[in-house]
């Protein structure tokens, strides 16, 4: 019924260059945290098994929040795709563990640690579901009725990513631009938006230009520690700045002004909270030691004896119980600082030009399976 | 607003937005509220919505977001005025029938619990039974094959070839075969030697393998101490011990796996559950290991005390924290050692090396270098 509508898009005068547009992100911070705080503990009594329902609430929310040119986008994804390609995953994935294994007895029968290589296959394997995880993310990605997707193979990503990091890694990362140039256009300029096909315009040179300094100054950075958050800070802002000027989606094209500095307050903040916490787990660990021997009446050089194996039972619970309020705190605070807060940051330099050449795109493209995320997630390289 | 009105006369300043679904074109319409919802943009045919197809989609504040099941997946209605959003939103009765409830969610957690409280019944029972039922099945060239990748591994670390001097390698074969008859191994394919490396230790290996490492040899001051050992390591053969074990550290490695997945963001949990469960397991196979070299020891007439007295001088006294002993590999070489001491009995058997030959052994990987 709505055929008709179709008005091709050339009868249309296309106005003169316009300014740019905005992103903005209108998420509310604190309903993003009792988000993800809800999550971590139904994580917590799930076994973890929750996780597929958070990272989707995640993405949801920040989807949603997420406004170009006045309208917000949306994620179409659900937790059960997630639950069954992760399942899925598995299937496919335990018979290749099980012939990992034998393959890797000849390969030791042959040459003492001559299986070592064959690690590299699953970084292989790895990286072909961090494309096809990526697939599944944008099929899910709607802006105005109409979803992106993405063709390409996830093999032919596998390989370049294979030749690209041999090269960074003969040349001790000097090639670490040129390899994410490189990577970064396959992905889109098979990354598509209805029939609007995407592109990626950065290139190494610009980025090394960027970063050149950082890669020299590493070192120092490991002798003394409290400069090593500045510095991924750095190398992070320029990252994410030369990736945002590159990506062209049809006639639309991105850039932004993220400062050098932008993320300093945020690792700081990350790293802040996870001293507080350790310092917490300790007290929490020193406290509870003293009221077990307080309690069990043994003296405490007696409870962490030998001949005490049963009676240190309940020091082992209080400890795997404080360890999981940790994990779970950490969890909370790196998912506030490092996905909300980061995100937010980003979006906000963000402009986007030429905003009229979306205005009539025909949506197209299939759905893609999780399978890719069910990889990512059981190989652990799962991406945002 | 009334019961009766069938238009929604208050079009309001806020525009309301709807996307086809099919082309990402931003049509601003007008809502004609009557039996169905009807979506009109001027100049356009109308789109009508039933009530009871309009589904609630994600949407940032301020906004009620429309889908519906009749129409294309993804055409959606954009409401910005909150008065016309609340008087369509009352008529739509299967708005958030799709969202996860909160009965939704109990679902999700007592299946996972279940799922949890299963996956540990087999970490702890079943996957024990498992490995003590399938370990005497597994085929002898397999279990072969795995001990050669094995031997090889070990040889990379402690040196390429075996100790050759004819004499000590002599008295060796004589103790490992004294030892391996009172075991009552029938293996005719066991092989056993000493590596050249200064570390003080002795390990069996799949298909048959036993190796005594010169560190151990040379920190032993008789026979009777490196026999026990060698009889405790032949006990690891005769109870196949490391194929149970390969079975269930590769068992629980992959279920505690799956329970955890990624919750900790690290691995953390998994390795320290890990270490948990498999060393309380790999604690019973030692101590059904030492029994096994108690009653080869007894049978040959000679005490298991000595070999015991030769760990305790390399390992010192352990025990420690809780911790230690938790997550110990092996029981603590002190309790080992009192057992041993329980077990200690006058030697009634013939020597099992003269001196000569015990020379001769403890010189087997030539003068001192390695």
């Amino acid at each position: 019924m709505n055929d008709m509508q179709w008005t091709p898009i050339g009868s249309q005068p296309l106005p003169p260059p316009l300014p740019s547009t905005g992103v903005d992100f209108t998420g509310n911070r604190s309903e993003f945290r009792k988000l993800v705080t809800k999550g971590a503990m139904l994580e917590l009594v799930t076994f973890g098994f929750y996780r597929f329902w958070l990272v989707t609430d995640i993405r949801r929310h920040l989807w949603a929040n997420t406004a170009v040119d006045g309208d917000a986008a949306e994620y179409t994804g659900r937790a059960k795709e997630l639950l069954v390609g992760f399942l899925f995953a598995l299937a496919i994935l335990v018979p290749i563990y099980l012939a990992y294994f034998l393959i890797g007895i000849e390969f030791e029968r042959w040459q003492g640690f001559a299986s070592v290589p064959l690690f590299i296959g699953f970084y292989a394997f790895g990286q072909f579901a961090i494309f096809r995880a990526r697939r599944y993310r944008l099929t899910r990605t709607v802006w105005r009725g109409v979803r992106f997707w993405m063709d390409g193979s996830g093999w032919a990503y596998a390989f370049r990513a294979m030749a690209w990091g041999l090269l960074v890694f003969l040349t001790l990362g000097l090639a670490l631009p040129w390899r994410e140039a490189a990577l970064e256009r396959y992905k889109m300029q098979h990354t598509h938006y209805g029939d609007l096909r995407g592109d990626f315009e950065g290139d190494g040179w610009t980025f090394f230009k960027r970063g050149w300094w950082l890669w020299l100054l590493s070192p120092i950075a490991l002798l003394i520690f409290p400069l090593a958050p500045f510095f991924y800070a750095e190398f992070k802002a320029r990252e994410w700045r030369w990736w945002l000027d590159g990506i062209r989606i049809g006639g639309v094209s991105l850039s932004s002004n993220l400062p050098h500095d932008a993320f300093y307050g945020l690792y700081w903040k990350v790293i802040g909270w996870w001293t507080l916490l350790s310092m917490a787990f300790s007290a929490y660990l020193g406290g509870s030691a003293l009221l077990v021997v307080a309690l069990s009446g043994v003296p405490a050089d007696r409870v962490f004896g030998s001949d005490n194996a049963a009676k240190s039972i309940p020091m082992v619970v209080v400890m795997v119980i404080g360890y999981f309020a940790l994990a779970l705190a950490i969890n909370i605070v790196m998912r506030v600082y490092l996905q909300r807060d980061l995100w937010a940051k980003v979006l906000e330099t963000v402009k986007v030009h030429n905003i009229a050449a979306a205005a009539d795109v025909r949506g197209s493209g299939q759905l893609a399976s999780a399978l890719g995320e069910g990889f990512a997630d059981g190989l652990d390289v799962a991406g945002f | 607003m009334s019961e009766l009105s069938t238009e929604a006369s208050a079009q309001s300043v806020k525009p309301t937005i709807f996307f086809d679904g099919v082309s990402s074109r931003r049509r601003q319409v007008k809502l004609m509220l009557g039996d169905v919802l009807e979506i009109v943009e001027e100049g356009g045919a109308p789109v009508r919505w039933a009530y009871a197809d309009i589904r609630r989609a994600d949407s940032p504040g301020g906004v009620l977001r429309l889908a519906c099941t009749s129409a294309p997946s993804l055409a959606r209605l954009e409401i910005r005025d909150a008065v016309l959003a609340a008087d369509l939103t009352a008529r739509c009765l299967r708005l958030d029938e799709h969202q996860t409830s909160r009965r939704g969610v109990a679902k999700i957690v007592g299946w996972s619990v279940a799922a949890a409280v299963s996956i540990v019944c087999v970490v702890l029972f079943g996957v024990p039974l498992a490995a003590d039922r399938l370990a005497p099945l597994v085929p002898k060239p397999v279990e072969r094959r795995i001990g050669d990748a094995a031997e090889v591994q070990m040889k990379t670390i402690f040196g390429r070839n075996t100790c050759e001097d004819p004499a000590g390698k002599a008295a060796f074969t004589k103790l490992v075969n004294r030892l391996r008859d009172a075991a009552g191994l029938d293996d005719d394919s066991m092989t056993a030697g000493v590596l050249p490396t200064s570390v003080p230790n002795a390990f069996a290996l799949p298909g048959g393998k036993v190796f005594v490492l010169k560190g151990l040899l040379d920190k032993a001051e008789s026979p009777d101490e490196l026999a026990g050992i060698l009889a405790h390591e032949l006990g690891h053969l005769k109870h196949h011990d490391n194929m149970r074990g390969l079975i269930y550290n590769g068992g629980t490695s992959f279920l505690i796996g799956l329970l955890f997945g990624d919750v900790t963001g690290s691995s953390a949990v998994i390795f320290a559950s890990r270490t948990l469960v498999e060393a309380s397991y790999s604690r019973e196979a030692e101590t059904a290991a030492d029994t096994f070299a108690i009653e080869v020891m007894h049978k040959l007439g000679r005490s298991p005390k000595p070999a015991f007295e030769l760990m305790f001088r390399i390992t010192g006294k352990e025990g420690g924290s809780t911790l230690t002993t938790i997550l110990a590999s092996h029981p603590l070489t002190e309790d080992r050692l009192a057992r041993m001491t329980r077990e200690d009995r006058p030697a009634s058997g013939p020597p099992l090396l003269t001196d000569k030959e015990w020379k001769a052994l403890k010189g087997v990987c030539g003068s001192g270098k390695i």
